[in-house]
């Protein structure tokens, strides 16, 4: 009995230690630290002036009544954010977003949460919302909306510069800030996508057409061919139709080309019948008339041949007779007219040998006269002068035809002297005269005044030079 | 904060995941207390700019969650 008390004393006893240390012994979980204050106989995790103690992850012993022991939970906590805000370019923008954020794993910031959020952890979400709020307006304004689209990087470093101080104050640490949604009020972001979007809408309308294009030319070339097919089969189902229908009339028509080809013969043999016929009416005719005319023919070509023989017997006769005729006429008439040439040849030749010696004569009294010339040319001169003296006198007086009065001086001498003179005004070719007048002999003298006229006045310059290249 | 009761940072290598620079708020990724965490991140020399993807050494921690770094490799 007494051995049974004592057991159930122990048991009790055992079961009351294990109670006690149930109630003293408390674990930290992985996600929570414990915030022990009270009594501080252990200083792990108490940092100076700080008054409680820190727990992670171990067991430790609290004494109950002594010590308060409280949990702070260090999970992961999130709050949902949604702010109008103005980004860098002054674009209006509704942002959503989401802050994922814990407290931080160190003692310190254990401290800095337990001292702010022990008894509110369930308002954690509404405090950070709040501070975020505003955080989340500088972030964004911060930014342009293609960095929000495009650079987290930028993003993140924006939320750091922004919030991290301040989320170090609370203890907190923000493991992730996400921006789940832009709303765009004013259509920014949809006019970025529309060069893009219309460049491959383009692309996607250029690609359809050229795929719409291959496959009706394939379907147009496959229908080309199937007609093709359908055209080559019906031109060979003609064809061989066409046989089967010669072959057929050939058929229908054998009997009655036998037919035709028997009466053919027939009338093959009725003509041949025929032709004889005639042969034999020829043959007759032959004998009975034309042998007849032929004879007669013949008779009348004979009897022709030989009345035209004659007559050209006849007409050659003739035709000798008038042509030995003529003959004869041309003989004398050729006879005839070589004596009458014959004579005026004689005649001819008469008159011409007379002409040559009145030539010869005339040749022969200029040749003397020639030499007399060359042998005494002022003899010549002076007789042609003596010639012509006449003339050359009343024309040298004719200068005087108009003179009323005149005086001369110097008897006879000035006489001559204005006479000389005068003769001298018909021209330069009566130099010759003048110098005759005065040199010479008054028979001389007689014989110049050759130069009244002209063409003696040419004559007279020629004798003049003549008689210059004399002297 | 006592360096006893929280792993200490400094000398840690990092991986940039979000550009560090003059002007800028980065961030880094580094491996702590088991996991891997990202803090905040700026040079440690005014003028450096390290780009996203470079390996980085922890010079200074600021807590709670404010590294200074500088590239862990001269390239």
């Amino acid at each position: 009995m007494g051995i049974g008390i004592l057991a159930g004393a122990v048991v009790g006893a055992f079961a009351v230690l294990v109670i006690v240390f149930k109630m003293m012994w408390r674990v930290a979980e992985p996600n929570e630290a414990l915030i022990i204050s009270g009594s501080n106989h252990k200083n792990e995790g108490l940092g100076a002036g700080m008054g409680f103690r820190i727990v992670t992850g171990r067991g430790t012993l609290v004494l109950p009544g002594v010590q308060a022991v409280r949990k702070l939970s260090l999970d992961l906590n999130e709050t949902q954010l949604s702010v109008e805000c103005v980004t860098h370019q002054g674009i209006p923008l509704k942002v959503r977003g989401v802050v994922i954020f814990k407290v931080g794993d160190d003692f310190v910031s254990i401290a800095n949460a337990a001292r702010r959020f022990l008894d509110q952890q369930k308002l954690m979400s509404e405090r950070v919302h709040i501070v975020f709020a505003g955080h989340l307006r500088a972030i964004v304004g911060g930014l342009t909306v293609e960095d929000m689209i495009r650079d987290r990087e930028k993003l993140t470093g924006q939320a750091r510069s922004a919030c991290g101080t301040e989320m170090e104050k609370l203890g907190l640490i923000v493991d992730s800030l996400q921006i789940h949604e832009i709303e765009d009020p004013t259509g920014y972001i949809k006019n970025l996508a529309a060069p893009h979007a219309a460049a491959v809408q383009r692309d996607a309308r250029i690609a359809q057409a050229e795929a719409n294009r291959r496959a009706t030319e394939a379907e147009q070339q496959a229908a080309a061919r199937m007609s093709e097919a359908t055209r080559d089969s019906e031109i060979l189902q003609a064809g061989y139709q066409a046989e089967r229908d010669q072959a057929s009339a050939r058929a229908r028509q054998a009997g009655p080309l036998a037919e035709a080809a028997s009466r053919q013969e027939v009338v093959v043999q009725e003509t041949r019948v025929a032709e004889l016929e005639g042969h034999r009416k020829e043959q007759q005719l032959q004998a009975e008339v034309r042998k007849p005319a032929d004879a007669a023919a013949y008779e009348t070509r004979t009897l022709a041949a030989a009345e035209r023989d004659a007559r050209i017997s006849a007409a050659e006769a003739e035709a000798k007779e008038t042509e030995l005729a003529s003959a004869a006429m041309a003989t004398a008439t050729r006879l005839t007219g070589e004596a009458e040439a014959a004579a005026q040849h004689a005649k001819g030749l008469a008159v011409a040998e007379a002409t040559r010696a009145k030539g010869l004569a005339e040749a022969e009294a200029i040749k003397a006269r020639a030499a007399a010339l060359a042998e005494n040319q002022e003899a010549v001169v002076a007789q042609q002068l003596a010639e012509k003296w006449p003339e050359i006198v009343s024309a040298g007086a004719s200068a005087f035809g108009n003179v009323d009065q005149m005086v001369l001086l110097n008897g006879a001498d000035g006489m001559a002297d204005v006479f000389a003179k005068a003769l001298t005004m018909g021209g330069t070719g009566l130099g010759l005269a003048r110098q005759l007048l005065t040199t010479m002999s008054p028979a001389a003298q007689e014989r110049l005044g050759t130069g009244v006229p002209p063409a003696p006045r040419a004559q007279a310059e020629s004798i003049e030079i003549t008689v210059g290249e004399g002297e | 904060m006592d360096e006893s009761m929280d792993s200490p940072m400094v000398g840690l290598l990092g991986r940039v995941t979000g550009t560090v620079g003059p002007g800028l708020v980065g961030e880094v990724i580094v491996r702590i207390r088991g996991g891997a965490e990202h803090f905040l991140a700026h040079p440690a020399s005014p003028k450096e700019r390290i780009d996203v993807g470079t390996v980085v050494t922890v010079m200074e921690h600021l807590p709670p969650r404010t590294v200074y770094v500088t590239a862990a490799y001269d390239s």
